[in-house]
């Protein structure tokens, strides 16, 4: 009864201390955010704001998005709407095209990744360059995210240092320092700064009041996207709306302490308008979002900010990697989001889980990922996906407890089960649970003999 | 997609509404807000120097990086070879040792510095490998509410909350100061 | 003030002591108790493996025989956060939940209905609490480590009224053990890894006992540490509270 997740975990758990370090690297964070939590006697308070401002903002959406976008294009920005990924590609390959871009630089953004945007761009000719070190790291590497927030965390310092070599980006053989190794970055990005034609960042908020497209970065590699070239093209998804600044200060606060256990990130930069000279452009994506809006058991899934801290808190995604997911976004919010852009591909990822709760303590906009799955388990019937061996153990245990008689003979014949010695039950696939365990023993005399037998 | 179909899409989407919150939140005060906003800065690896009313500025950057050979800036009364107002291109500033700006806003409890856009280039701010940034006390607010409802744009329409220097931790989660943007941040604190 | 038992399934088969535990204690303190005997399991390892379907027949039929009590208390967190959080949900559009209401685990109601101040008995052993993930996040047994709130825990509060005790928390306190029902033959990998992690910081308390409210995770890690020969055991802490009974 296993799944692509415990399939894919089984192999990433059979390197121990790797699988130590991963759990261990991301406990780090999430007990960052436990002292960034603790260090705010109002962190409840705001919490329980991000909630109700992304609820009332998601339900107003259209409202929000007209102001957002008038805002802006009083300002000579340019606005573009794409309903899916390949109307998102084409509109920024069209933008590129127009003005002969060769080369665009860009910073972190989960959108384009779930557009695919970088091979469709590549297939047509633009060179696209990461600007963020975790993506660049990958991008060199051939490798996907691991993680929305520290993408390259999954990597030893001499996986990064040995591509650095072969790629000629650190001369020095064998020098694995990360401070090394970010140096030799920093001045081989330096130089795709200068000649790139394009910048392309996020948008981790956009505030519709003023029309600020808001990206927080920790390298300061979004503003050097966007201070260098004369085009800036923002990929923006329609949830990442907020009413107002004040509603912003709440994100604001929460997003990095959150994610990454710091107080803020080092650089929250808000675009306006483009720089003299330069042409600034927005790509608002819908891509399946307001799809979304209309799923009343799901839809406040929307009020996610992407701040990764229901995978660092998770138990089982700090044990099993990020690439044991079948969706590019991994951990409690993946197996959410995952759900909603093809559940047919996706629902492998629903066993991910123990329903520990603990991602659903820890998010900034409460958007409660583990008992979410807990609801997306209840579809997989209906989407035809139900496990067989799990169905049957239940539809066995549903007849047993439905029926107190044969409850009750199972439970006087139950003893007998321990005469079954501990080395035949052993056999994984037969009985999963012998994998790792004894067999508990069944008591000689369950409560309800003893209960008969005179104990009221 | 067109505009209206797009936002059509959405509205037939929609069918409950939830109204905003009161926004009324008990935001952290410090009892010393700029104490709190001197130990924020240290801790993002940033560094505070205090100077009086009449202190020469001039002489407190170069004490701050005396190998700089080159200073870039518009702040009138700066000692600067370069002028982010007057060069031709963004990319003019590279090479940079040393940008100096004007911060408006500080926020004590993370240490963030609004930094609106006050130059034709605002790369001064990000390509200058150390950045030093002129801010008075007297700006320095307890938090992030606080902080948006004191700053302001300007016509570039461009401004950035600067906390310490550009870092990363994507290599193996070792802090490294100086990832794309400025290694280090020189905060001046004017009475 | 009328109390109905719910010994839930496993609880029923494999550790009755946890229920006879929890029968002693709250006739200690002068409870009226009966313990309906046509009940058997809430439904939570059907639900939680996805058939919440197969769980509406149990919800229905124990909703009906705990209608008459004051409240009806367990000898497993889990089991009694099913009810609390999930039957309401499950019995919509029938008839309103009431065992919703009435339902708590033995260390919530000793402590928050009972208020009980002392305990008769001794045990002179170092015990590691276990503050399993129902318990904490949707019973609120302890505060979750997660939260800024304040902190609190009412199964030590409990613990400290026994004498000779000495009472340690792991490292990670209310990190999950792995158990989660099905999660555990689903996610063998996972599951038993994170038990053994979750055993290790117990015994790295100096614990000669891991005890807790919920006898699912004291199977679980129970069942690791045999297999991989771990020198530690487990106790429910109805059994430890019931130690002078």
């Amino acid at each position: 009864m296993s799944t692509i997740h415990s399939k894919n975990a089984e192999i990433f758990n059979k390197d121990r201390a790797k699988t130590t370090w991963h759990d261990q690297t991301f406990w780090a964070l999430r007990e960052k955010h436990d002292n960034m939590a603790k260090q705010l006697p109002e962190w409840e308070e705001l919490r329980s704001h991000a909630s109700d401002i992304k609820r009332h903002t998601i339900t107003h959406l259209a409202d929000y998005l007209e102001k957002f976008s008038a805002n802006l294009e009083s300002r000579g920005v340019i606005v573009h709407w794409a309903a899916d990924a390949s109307e998102f590609n084409e509109t920024v390959l069209d933008i590129l095209k127009s003005h002969n871009v060769s080369k665009m630089v860009k910073s972190k953004s989960m959108l384009t990744e779930e557009c695919e945007m970088n091979p469709y761009l590549e297939k047509h000719g633009i060179d696209v360059v990461e600007t963020d070190l975790g993506e660049r790291i990958l991008q060199l590497l051939h490798q996907k995210p691991s993680h929305i927030v520290v993408p390259a965390s999954h990597l030893k310092r001499e996986e990064v240092g040995r591509m650095f070599e072969k790629e000629g980006i650190s001369k020095e053989i064998g020098n694995y320092d990360p401070t090394y190794l970010t140096r030799c970055a920093r001045y081989s990005l330096r130089k795709e700064f200068m000649d790139a034609g394009a910048g392309m960042t996020g948008c981790n908020f956009g505030v519709a009041d003023t029309g600020d497209v808001v990206v927080c970065t920790n390298e300061g590699n979004a503003d050097m996207s966007t201070s260098m070239p004369k085009l800036h093209i923002v990929a923006m998804g329609i949830e990442k709306l907020v009413p107002d600044y004040d509603s912003l200060a709440v994100f604001h606060r929460l997003l990095c302490r959150c994610g990454t256990g710091q107080p803020t990130t080092s650089f929250t930069s808000h675009f306006r308008q483009a720089r003299p000279g330069a042409e600034m452009h927005l790509v608002i994506v819908d891509n399946g979002r307001s799809d979304m809006i209309a799923d009343k058991e799901h839809w406040q899934t929307l009020k996610c900010i992407r701040c990764g801290a229901c995978m660092n808190t998770c138990p089982v995604y700090r044990r099993s990697g990020g690439y044991s997911y079948t969706y590019f976004i991994p951990g409690p919010i993946g197996v959410n989001l995952g759900m909603f852009h093809d559940p047919q591909k996706h629902c492998e990822n629903l066993s991910a889980c123990s329903l520990c709760l603990s991602c659903d303590n820890v998010c900034p906009a409460e958007v409660a990922p583990g008992s979410q799955i807990y609801l997306w388990r209840q579809s997989l019937e209906a989407l035809g996906k139900a496990n067989k061996m799990k169905k049957i153990m239940s539809l066995g245990m549903s007849a047993l407890f439905n029926n107190p008689p044969l409850y009750n003979a199972a439970l006087k014949f139950a003893p007998l089960a321990n005469m079954v010695p501990d080395s035949f039950t052993n056999l994984g696939h037969l009985n999963p649970w012998g994998v790792g365990h004894s067999n508990p023993e069944f008591a000689k005399k369950s409560f309800r003999s003893l209960w008969r037998e005179g104990l009221k | 997609m067109n505009k209206e179909e797009f936002l059509n899409k959405l509205r037939a989407n929609t069918t409950q509404q939830f109204d905003m919150p009161d926004m009324n939140i008990n935001g952290i005060k410090y009892e010393d807000t700029v104490a709190q906003f001197i130990s924020m800065t240290e801790t993002s690896g940033g560094k505070v120097v205090n100077a009086k009313k009449d202190d020469d500025l001039n002489a407190i950057i170069r004490a701050a990086y005396p190998d700089a050979k080159v200073i870039a800036s518009n702040v009138s009364g700066i000692d600067a070879s370069l002028n982010p107002d007057t060069v031709a291109e963004a990319q003019d500033l590279n090479g940079t040792d040393v940008g100096v700006v004007n911060g408006e806003v500080g926020v004590a409890e993370n240490a963030c510095v609004w930094v609106p856009q006050t130059m034709k280039e605002k790369s001064v701010c990000f390509i200058s490998e150390n950045l030093v940034i002129i801010l008075h006390k007297s700006c320095i607010v307890d938090n992030m509410h606080n902080a948006y409802k004191a700053i302001r744009m300007t016509d570039y329409g461009f401004g950035c909350f600067i906390s310490g220097p550009s870092k990363t931790a994507d290599i193996e989660q070792s802090l490294v100061m100086g990832a794309q943007a400025a290694r280090s941040v020189t905060i001046i604190l004017i009475d | 003030m009328k109390v109905g038992l719910f010994i839930p399934c496993y609880v029923d088969a494999l550790y009755p002591e946890a229920g006879v535990a929890t029968y002693k204690l709250l006739k200690h303190f002068g409870v009226d108790v009966s313990y309906p005997e046509k009940q058997t399991c809430c439904g939570q390892p059907m639900g939680n493996a996805g058939f919440e379907r197969m769980a509406k027949p149990l919800a229905r039929k124990f909703d009906d025989m705990f209608m008459d009590f004051d409240y009806v208390v367990a000898p497993s967190a889990s089991c009694a956060a099913y009810v609390k959080v999930f039957y309401p949900h499950i019995l919509e559009g029938e008839h309103e939940c009431v065992s919703s209401k009435k339902i708590m685990d033995i260390v919530e109601f000793l402590h928050d209905v009972l208020k009980i101040s002392s305990l008769p008995g001794s045990f002179n052993h170092v015990v590691s609490v276990h503050n399993s993930c129902h318990g904490v996040r949707e019973l609120g047994l302890s505060s979750p480590s997660e939260l800024n709130v304040p902190q609190f825990n009412k199964i030590i509060d409990l613990l400290k009224l026994i004498d000779g005790i000495t009472i340690k928390e792991p490292e990670r306190k209310d990190e999950c053990c792995g158990f989660g029902g099905m999660f555990s033959v689903e996610e063998t990998a996972v599951s038993i890894r994170m038990g053994e992690d979750k055993i290790e910081r117990h015994m790295a308390t100096g614990a000669e006992y891991v005890t807790g409210p919920d006898s699912s995770c004291l199977m679980h890690m129970a069942g690791i540490a045999k297999r991989e020969n771990k020198n530690i055991k487990f106790v429910h802490v109805s059994q430890i509270l019931a130690a002078g009974l």
